[in-house]
């Protein structure tokens, strides 16, 4: 309405100035008979208004549309009066739409592809991953194990890799069914005895009941708990390098309703300014610029991969003193 | 003597793989023509397959179908897949098993194993007990025994472990983290302690087999078999 009014002003400006330019001529040739030309008058503004309040219902929607912000772009897509503005301003809305839909279809296109280039190329990578593996026991210590440790930085990257790949494609990518916690977590442990053992670091399994269930996706939750603990075995191993006997405490227990996964550390902590941060993608802070492959994703991916799943994380940390992280599910009774 | 057709079109894993079996006394067959895997099956008659699934023509799953419409023997799939998808087509087209690269060859070993002795009994066990042998030394793995000669000691399971490590490692090094590793146990956490004290029995054993001096401590990097009676005798 507003719109209608300021694009009309001049034209109403113009029409009084016409009825007065018109009144004043018959005025000055002597004409002067008030009511007939305030009749005139009268008349030429009923005539506009008439104009006016069919130009702005039979527009209304023009006027609406270029006087509203787009809130999604599908609103472009809507139809218009057929007024020759309306149809013009709804063409160049649809060409407009068209162009976009294009350039984020292609844009698509090429993530899709990358996509599912970086999965392939994953995969591929773990054939020679396995050669060097087997070829790598016939090497003599200490070379051996190092050259392990070393294989098994590049299987986690490569893992971490896939999982951000897979992030972007989580709808459909994961299966929700119950999980039995402690077995998932003795699995997690595991698979991390060589770090576990290279860092002569002690897992320490707290399992208040075996029979822990809750409804998760298994592989997301074994990657999210993996994160955890390579993490806690990182910070404690740098909090210690004389190496006697830190302790990573994994626990499962429930609390409520809800079911508990807790990854603790006596590891070097994270400061308090840092704790909003660290779940941000690629924060490494002063801890992981300190340390080798920190890509400050995992934390990332976690966090990610929790809220999707509907699992919340919980931090509690001091400097010097270590770390907890908690997974929280919902436990299934 | 269990027979084992390797497909696998990666040259070096098929190597790799056939060396870690020959080492544990089975006799493998690699795969030439990936065109005609069933024609070598049937030449091979084998008592169990490994198979890839991604392969030059066809896939796994295919020639697996196929062999099982010859043959009952253990499949075991080999693949870089880790996808809940591809372990359950392997299994849905008559696979018995699935291992995911990067795999370690004790993995592959321990499967192959009791798959035979499951599809061919205690019997076939008996025929290809898995078994280590190394200067003059007899590791039974099943019966967690060890025989030089005529004498015979038996083992607990943890000291069996690290005598197959010892072996499998001779002459090189069995690094202090590789045995850690091999002694890992979920329950108990494993610590250097626990090491030594089962290198200590493992010595003790050796005793009793009449065998001195038989594991070397190799300072700063792990425990070394020492078999010195093998050049006492010449």
């Amino acid at each position: 309405m507003r719109l209608f009014i300021r694009e009309h002003a001049l034209l109403l400006a113009v029409q009084l100035m016409q009825f007065a330019a018109i009144l004043s001529i018959y005025w000055l040739d002597g004409y002067r008979d008030l009511p007939t030309a305030l009749y005139a008058v009268f008349i030429g503004s009923f005539f506009l208004g008439c104009y006016l309040i069919y130009q702005y219902f039979s527009r209304r929607r023009y006027y609406d549309r270029l006087s509203r912000p787009l809130e999604t772009l599908d609103e472009s897509f809507q139809t218009l009066e057929d007024k020759p503005v309306s149809k013009a301003l709804e063409q160049l809305l649809h060409s407009q739409y068209r162009h976009y839909q294009q350039q984020l279809t292609a844009v698509k296109l090429q993530q899709e592809q990358h996509l599912t280039f970086i999965d392939q190329w994953v995969h591929q990578m773990k054939t020679p991953l396995s050669v060097i593996e087997l070829t790598v026991q016939n090497i003599d210590e200490p070379e051996s194990a190092s050259i392990r440790e070393e294989l098994e930085l590049m299987r986690r990257g490569l893992h971490t890799v896939l999982y951000m790949a897979r992030l972007r494609a989580f709808e459909q990518d994961f299966h929700i069914k119950p999980v039995l916690l402690p077995k998932l977590v003795s699995e997690t442990v595991h698979d991390h005895k060589r770090l576990f053992i290279r860092n002569s670091i002690f897992p320490e399994v707290k399992v208040s009941s075996p029979g822990i269930t809750a409804q998760s996706d298994e592989k997301w939750l074994f990657f999210m708990l993996s994160q955890l603990i390579s993490n806690a075995i990182k910070y404690s191993a740098a909090a210690d390098k004389t190496g006697s006997g830190q302790k990573v405490t994994i626990s499962c227990y429930t609390r409520g309703r809800d079911a508990v996964i807790e990854v603790k550390d006596q590891g070097i902590g994270i400061p308090k300014s840092d704790h909003k941060r660290v779940f941000a993608p690629f924060f490494t802070g002063d801890n992981g610029r300190g340390l080798r492959e920190s890509t400050g994703m995992g934390l990332y991916l976690t966090k990610e991969a929790a809220d999707r799943l509907g699992h919340r994380l919980e931090l509690e940390s001091a400097v010097g003193e270590g770390t907890v992280i908690r997974i929280i599910l919902t436990a299934q009774p | 003597m269990s027979r084992i057709l390797i497909v696998e079109d990666d040259p070096k894993i098929a190597d790799l793989l056939l060396s870690a079996i020959e080492k544990y006394g089975y006799e493998g067959v690699r795969t030439r023509d990936f065109r005609l895997v069933l024609q070598e099956f049937e030449q091979v008659r084998p008592d169990l397959v490994l198979l890839d699934v991604n392969l030059p023509s066809y896939d796994g799953y295919y020639w697996c179908r196929q062999i099982r419409n010859v043959s009952t023997c253990p499949v075991l799939f080999i693949s870089a897949r880790d996808g809940e998808m591809d372990q359950i087509r392997a299994l849905e087209n008559g696979g018995d098993d699935y291992i995911t690269k990067p795999f370690h060859s004790g993995i592959v070993l321990a499967k192959i194993h009791s798959h035979l002795r499951r599809a061919y009994g205690e019997y076939a066990a008996k025929r290809g007990e898995l078994m280590l042998e190394k200067a003059g030394l007899t590791l039974y793995l099943e019966r967690l025994e060890l025989q030089y000669g005529q004498a015979a000691v038996s083992l607990t399971r943890k000291e069996a472990d690290l005598t197959e490590s010892l072996m499998e490692r001779y002459p090189r090094v069995a690094s202090r983290e590789a045995l850690l590793e091999k002694l890992w146990d979920p329950e108990a956490f494993v610590d250097e302690n626990t090491l030594n004290v089962n290198i200590a029995r493992v010595r003790k054993k050796f005793q009793e087999l009449g065998l001195e001096d038989a594991v070397l401590t190799i300072r700063g990097s792990g425990y070394r078999l020492n078999p010195s009676w093998t050049e006492a005798k010449p």
